[in-house]
C-alpha cells in the first residue's frame, strides 16, 4: 500500500479566514468560536461557487462543541463528521483524514475548520492546564515541581544542546524570527505588520532563555478553514484547484515532546514518505510552510529534510535565506509569528493563495510545489501541487 | 517557612520512588525481564510491558543534556528565584529527567556538566531529587 494511489486526487477549491488584524485589536469575551468558523464557511462556499447543502463532509478543530455548530451553520446532510483538539500537529492529520474521506466516497465536498478565541478569553499557555484551564499538573517528568512550564521552554532547552553540538549564537537564531515576521508586513491580514531587525529582536525579552517573546507564536482568536474536493470535481469550480500530493506522519511519542536528535530521524522518515509517493525532490520544493509554534521549528526542519547541512541550519538562511525572494521562502503569510496562530491552519490557507497565484505582494513567482510540515510529538507533513 | 512550590501527590506508579528519596536513595525501576531501566516510573515495563517491575539503587550519575533560564512567571511559586535553571538531564542509566541544580551557578551551568544525585527533604514528609556537580 502506498500514498501514492491518492496523490494529486483530491484538491482544495475554497478558502476563508478571520481578518486576524480586526479580531485582535478587539478582543471580545462574547465572541464565539462558531460564529467565526460561520463566517469562514461563508467565505469558503463563495470562493469556490458551491452551495451550502453541497457540503456533506464536516471536520471541526477549537469548538465548543461540533454539534452547536451543526445548528447554527444548517448543516443537515453531513456523511463525514470528525472532531479534532485545538492542537497543531492534529492540522495535517485533519487533512489528510477528510481527503482520504473524500477520495473514498464517503464526502463529496467536505468543510474543514479550526477557530479559536484564546485572546478574548485570556487563555494561557502555561501548560499548568495544557491550552488555558486551571488544572493542576506536574507534568509527565514532574516539570513544575521543577518550574518546569511551557512548550516554549522545551524548545529553548534543545536550543542549549543544540548550541552545545553545532554552535550557533543569539543573534544567528533571531534570523529566523525577524524574517517570517517581516513577511507579515506585506500581509493586510496578519495580526503584527511590523518589520523587524535583529537589534529589535535582541532587544526583546526572554521567557525561558535563550528563547525570546519573538521566537514565540502569537495568542489570538481567528479562525481558518478549507473546502476539498476530488480533483475532478474541482474542475467545475471557481478556482485553480490545489491539490493533495502526498501526506506522512511518524508519530514519535514521549514524556517531552522535543525530539532529542531535533527530528533529524523523524523528518527523514516523513522525507521518504512524502517526496516518493509525489513524485517529487526537494528541489522540486518552492516555499516551505512551517508549523512555527517557536522558531527553531523552521531550524530542525531544514536540517531534518535536508534543506541544509546538519548543524548548518542558521548559516545557510541567513541574509535572507527564507524570506520572499531568497532560498526557499518560508510562512510568506508571516506565520504564526505574525499572521495568527491557528494551529497550522492557517499556513494551509497560505499556501492555496501562493500556489492559486493570488498572494499579493507576497505572491511566489513560478510556485508549483509547498512543503508543510510540523514537528511535535506527532511530526506530520504535507506537499501541495497546482499540477494535476 | 513551609514549603509551597507543587510538589508530586505519590500513586501507586511512583510511591516507592519517593519513598526510596525519603530514605536517601535514589531509585528507578528495572525490568527483570528484558533489563530495561526507565523513567517514569510507570507500573510496566514500556519495552516489553512487563508487569514485574522491581526498583533497584541507581548510580546517581548524570549529565546535563540541555537547560533553560526561565524568565516568565508560568509557575507562580517559582516567581521569587527567577531567572532560575531547570535542566534536563540524562541518567548514566539512560532516562532523562528534569531537575533543578544545587550549588551551581546560572551561568556555571553548561551542556555536559557532570553530576551527581543529591536529596532535598522539602518538607518532613518529602524529599526531593536533585542534582550536584559531580567532583
Amino acid at each position: 500500500m502506498s500514498t501514492k494511489d491518492i496523490a494529486r486526487k483530491v484538491a482544495i477549491v475554497g478558502i476563508g479566514s478571520s481578518d486576524y488584524h480586526t479580531l485582535y485589536k478587539n478582543p471580545d469575551p462574547t465572541r464565539t468560536r462558531e460564529e467565526m468558523a460561520i463566517d469562514v464557511m461563508r467565505q469558503a462556499l463563495d470562493d469556490c461557487g458551491l452551495k451550502r447543502s453541497d457540503i456533506d463532509g464536516l471536520v471541526t478543530g477549537g469548538t465548543s462543541g461540533y454539534e452547536d455548530f451543526g445548528y447554527r451553520s444548517g448543516l443537515t446532510d453531513v456523511r463525514y463528521l470528525a472532531d479534532y483538539p485545538v492542537a497543531g500537529r492534529m492540522c495535517a492529520s485533519a487533512l489528510f483524514s477528510a481527503a482520504m474521506a473524500v477520495h473514498n466516497g464517503v464526502s463529496d465536498y467536505c468543510f474543514l475548520f479550526n477557530s479559536v478565541a484564546f485572546k478574548s478569553l485570556a487563555m494561557k499557555f502555561d501548560m499548568a492546564g495544557q491550552y488555558g484551564g486551571d488544572a493542576a499538573s506536574t507534568g509527565p517528568l514532574y516539570n513544575e515541581v521543577y518550574g518546569m512550564a511551557s512548550p516554549g521552554a522545551l524548545y529553548a532547552l534543545a536550543f542549549t544542546r543544540y548550541q552545545a553540538m553545532y554552535g550557533g549564537t543569539e543573534a544567528d537564531l533571531g534570523e529566523i524570527a525577524v524574517q517570517i515576521r517581516n513577511h507579515g508586513a506585506l500581509n493586510p491580514q496578519a495580526i503584527f505588520q511590523k518589520t523587524h531587525t535583529i537589534e529589535d529582536y535582541l532587544k526583546s525579552r526572554y521567557i525561558a532563555k535563550p528563547l525570546r517573546l519573538l521566537d514565540y507564536c502569537l495568542v489570538n482568536d481567528g479562525c481558518a478553514g478549507y473546502i476539498i474536493t476530488s480533483a475532478e470535481r474541482a474542475k467545475d469550480l471557481k478556482q485553480k484547484p490545489v491539490y493533495l500530493a502526498s501526506f506522512a506522519q511518524r508519530v514519535t511519542l514521549r514524556p517531552q515532546y522535543v525530539d532529542p536528535d531535533f527530528w533529524v530521524e523523524a523528518c527523514g522518515v516523513l522525507k521518504k514518505d512524502l517526496f516518493e509517493p509525489a513524485g517529487l525532490t526537494l528541489k522540486d520544493i518552492q516555499s516551505l510552510s512551517v508549523y512555527d509554534n517557536f522558531s527553531l521549528s523552521v531550524l530542525w526542519g531544514l536540517e531534518g529534510f535536508g534543506f541544509a547541512p546538519k548543524g548548518q541550519g542558521l548559516q545557510w538562511l541567513k541574509n535572507g535565506g527564507i524570506s520572499l525572494g531568497g532560498k526557499l521562502p518560508t510562512n510568506t503569510s508571516g506565520g504564526m509569528l505574525a499572521e495568527a496562530y491557528l494551529q497550522g491552519w492557517n499556513n494551509i490557507v497560505e499556501i492555496t493563495k501562493q500556489l492559486r497565484g493570488t498572494a499579493d505582494k507576497r505572491q511566489i513567482k513560478d510556485v508549483k510545489n509547498i512543503l508543510y510540515y510540523g514537528l511535535s510529538a506527532v511530526p506530520n507533513g504535507l506537499i501541495f501541487s497546482n499540477e494535476a | 517557612m513551609s514549603y509551597t512550590k507543587p510538589l508530586p501527590t505519590p500513586n501507586k506508579e511512583d510511591a516507592p520512588f519517593w519513598q526510596a528519596a525519603r530514605e536517601g536513595k535514589f531509585v528507578l525501576p528495572n525490568c527483570p525481564d528484558c533489563g530495561n531501566i526507565w523513567f517514569p516510573p510507570y507500573l510496566y515495563c514500556p519495552r516489553c510491558l512487563s508487569p514485574k517491575r522491581v526498583f533497584k539503587e541507581a548510580s546517581g550519575r548524570a549529565e546535563v543534556w540541555g537547560f533553560i533560564e526561565m524568565a516568565q512567571p508560568y509557575v507562580k511559586s517559582f516567581a521569587p528565584e527567577l531567572p532560575y535553571i531547570v535542566a534536563l538531564v540524562q541518567l548514566e542509566e539512560g532516562p532523562i529527567m528534569f531537575t533543578n541544580l544545587v550549588g551551581i551557578k546560572n551561568d556555571e551551568v553548561k551542556v555536559g556538566l557532570k553530576l551527581q544525585v543529591c536529596f532535598d527533604p522539602v518538607k518532613d514528609d518529602f524529599t526531593l531529587i536533585k542534582f550536584k556537580r559531580r567532583e
